[in-house]
């Protein structure tokens, strides 16, 4: 249902000057935040529909080669906060900065677009509500598209939108994607998930211009300290970047059963080990582990789910990997309807021999007789 | 003395997932047939509520929107322990976005008066959005403190610990503030003996409840009513699709046995290539 226009319908604010698309991008100490990079990816085919400017925001101190990265990667324009009590995240000045910023532009941005990621989650409601605009959270899609509102409680917002953010999200509790839309205010906002979107190739040929924008803060945007930071990062579960992952469910039948997933990503060179979220609201692994919807979104090369269902809920959280390989004993688990191989069978009796049939591999690879890969 | 005095909680009534009840078998719920269950992730931010109550002192209140069976979900705060409940409820509110949803809520606290910490849950499992509680924190214009892990209080200040991408951050924050409680926290277990009693007492007794759970209106807490349900909500879902075939066509290695299976796989995909030399 592409919602084409009738013929006789007439765009509201046809006349009105379209603002561009305008993205978040997350540093930490300096450090360029991927689900940043990927929205740039994202926003740029916005901005090329609504044939507008491509443009980031980016906050902190001491941000060096930063905002020329950011062009890099796809921005006709960077707006620089560059401050020291700007160097650490915090809720109030961060959102105080882009405030401002956004008040005192001329016309607002049409669409602004943040990560799913804790910053992101903290900062987009703070600023959608302050310019009680609509927020939708944890997008899987994005698209630039009509909509006419026909009907509905209140006739002021009745009438044919040209240009309206689609907001894409899988829908709670049902096998559905839904599409939200509020065209009725800019900028029209939302959140996306980490590792949904696809980074443009880095071009240094790329022009754009770089905006330093004023830091005035308040005193009550000082009410929170930050004390101390810790990373932790790959403390054994590195998700995003695992080339492969043995994902458990229900089906391992108790914490036990992870052991032998371990056994199995120990046979990999760049392995990590996923779950479900039974498994985790069950206590067998931790919540760093979970893959899905309120969890991780992961895309390695090779997906490995064992005893798993396939919610709609895991499924939006590794659908997009290379190859999808699942082992269940249930022939008509939902799983089997978009992995690419399919086991049936107990996990217990094919995963052991998935790990011999592997070393064995190891052990006569030196040889190279192992039949080439199709 | 800490100085903390009022306590306020949100939570909210959702759809049961966790029982097979309204279950399909691919994990998606079937309303109809669904129970309902105070909000997973409400339960965290309840014990935290009450742990600053049994720690430091103060009242809890435990404030929530939702039609009139979300009743249950307050006298099961009160069984924990908490000391009151206010349910909105409101016909106007229907089809609330989260924007819409936190102006309402913001009204209610409001009127409820002074208050020195507010806790939600991280995310709803129905709405699921983690937005309703920073949109409230910026209609009071309130510090916050989001994916909160554990905490303490000292010298009238939050300490906290909050979850960041890839590791922990230690914050400290003037009072009040918001506190969005992650699922790392401690969960709601034990009832208190004080609690149930008088949560039994409370269904008999429908006077008494009155005097422990208020439901209130968009009147009483001076809410205008353009602001919210539909009206007052900036978005709307405007269309769902199916989710379609994604990942092609599935392969399927069955009925042999497990060396044949696997060889099946080895043979026609790629995954040697990622094994250990
Ligand atoms: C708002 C919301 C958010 C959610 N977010 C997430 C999320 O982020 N991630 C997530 O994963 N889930 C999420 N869920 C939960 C999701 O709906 C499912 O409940 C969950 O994914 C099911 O986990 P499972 O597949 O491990 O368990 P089950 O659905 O119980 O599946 C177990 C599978 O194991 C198979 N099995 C059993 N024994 C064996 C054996 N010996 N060998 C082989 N196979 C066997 C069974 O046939 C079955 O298919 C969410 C739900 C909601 C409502
Ligand atoms: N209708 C409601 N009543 C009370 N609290 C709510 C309601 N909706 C959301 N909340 C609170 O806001 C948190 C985040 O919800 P959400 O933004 O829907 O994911 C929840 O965990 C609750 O604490």
């Amino acid at each position: 249902m592409t919602e084409e226009s009738p013929n006789q319908a007439i765009p509201i604010n046809a006349s009105q000057p379209i603002g561009e698309v305008l993205v978040y991008i997350e540093q930490c100490l300096g450090e360029l935040q991927p689900v940043g990079l990927e929205l740039l990816g994202a926003g740029r085919q916005l901005a090329d529909k609504l044939e507008r400017p491509l443009s980031a925001i980016v906050l902190g101190y001491n941000l060096g080669d930063i905002p020329k990265t950011i062009i890099a990667q796809g921005a006709d324009k960077v707006y620089v906060a560059d401050h020291p009590d700007l160097e650490q995240y915090r809720t109030l000045p961060y959102r105080r900065v882009i405030c401002n910023w956004l008040e005192q532009m001329e016309v607002e941005p049409h669409t602004m677009l943040l990560g799913s990621t804790t910053t992101g989650r903290d900062l987009a409601p703070r600023i959608a509500a302050h310019f009680t605009t609509g927020l939708t959270a944890d997008t899987t899609e994005l698209d630039i598209g009509p909509y006419e509102h026909k009907g509905g409680s209140d006739p002021s917002k009745i009438g044919l939108y040209a240009n309206c953010l689609y907001a894409i999200r899988p829908s709670f509790g049902e096998s559905l994607k839904a599409r939200i839309l509020g065209p009725w205010k800019n900028p029209q906002m939302a959140t996306t998930r980490p590792g949904v979107m696809i980074p443009l190739k880095l071009d240094w040929e790329r022009h754009g211009e770089i905006i330093p924008i004023p830091v005035n803060l308040l005193q009550e945007d000082y009410r929170l300290v930050v004390e101390e930071t810790f990373r932790e990062v790959n403390k054994g579960v590195n998700l995003t970047q695992a080339d492969v992952i043995v994902s458990g469910g229900y089906g391992l039948g108790g914490p036990d059963g992870f052991e032998l997933l371990n056994q199995l990503a120990a046979c990999f060179d760049n392995a990590a080990v996923g779950a479900s979220r039974k498994v985790v609201d069950c206590g067998w692994v931790p919540y760093v582990h979970q893959v899905g919807q309120t969890g991780k979104t992961v895309r390695p090369k090779v997906y490995i789910a064992c005893g798993i269902s396939g919610a709609i809920q895991h499924r939006v959280g590794m659908q997009n990997s290379d190859l999808i390989i699942a082992i269940n004993k249930d022939p008509d688990a939902p799983i089997f309807k978009f992995a690419h191989h399919g086991i049936v069978g107990d996990l217990y009796q094919v995963i052991p021999e998935m790990i011999r049939q592997l070393k064995k591999n190891s052990n006569t690879s030196s040889t190279k007789e192992v039949s080439s890969i199709v | 003395m800490s100085g903390i005095t009022d306590i306020i909680v949100l939570i909210k009534q959702v759809p049961d997932t966790t029982s097979k009840a309204g279950l399909n078998p691919d994990g998606t719920i079937d309303r109809a047939r669904a129970k309902r269950m105070l909000n997973p992730f409400d339960r965290y931010a309840l014990q935290a509520a009450l742990h600053v109550k049994k720690t430091y002192g103060g009242k809890v209140t435990a404030l929530s929107m939702g039609p009139p069976p979300a009743v249950e979900i307050l006298l099961e705060a009160i069984e924990h322990g908490a000391d009151q409940g206010y349910l909105l409820s409101d016909r106007r509110l229907a089809a609330s976005d989260t924007l819409a949803t936190a102006y309402a809520l913001h009204k209610c606290i409001l009127y409820l008066g002074k208050f020195d910490l507010l806790f939600t849950g991280l995310q709803t499992t129905d709405g699921d959005t983690a937005q309703v509680g920073p949109q409230i924190a910026e209609r009071l214009d309130l510090s916050q403190v989001t994916y909160c892990e554990g905490f303490s209080i000292q010298n009238g200040k939050l300490h906290a610990r909050r979850i960041i991408e890839g590791g922990h951050q230690d914050v400290i924050t003037e009072l009040p503030a918001l506190v969005t409680v992650a699922n790392a926290y401690h969960t709601l277990e034990y009832k208190t003996i004080r609690g149930a009693r008088l949560a039994q007492e409370l269904l008999r007794d429908e006077a008494l409840k009155n005097q422990y759970i208020h439901t209130i209106t968009l009147d009483d807490v001076n809410a205008d009513p353009e602001l919210c349900g539909l009206k007052g909500s900036p978005t709307i879902v405007a269309h769902t699709d199916k989710v379609g075939q994604i990942g092609g066509q599935c392969t399927m290695h069955q009925g042999k046995s497990a060396d044949i299976l696997i060889k099946e796989i080895m043979d026609c995909t790629n995954i040697k290539e990622f094994a250990k030399q």
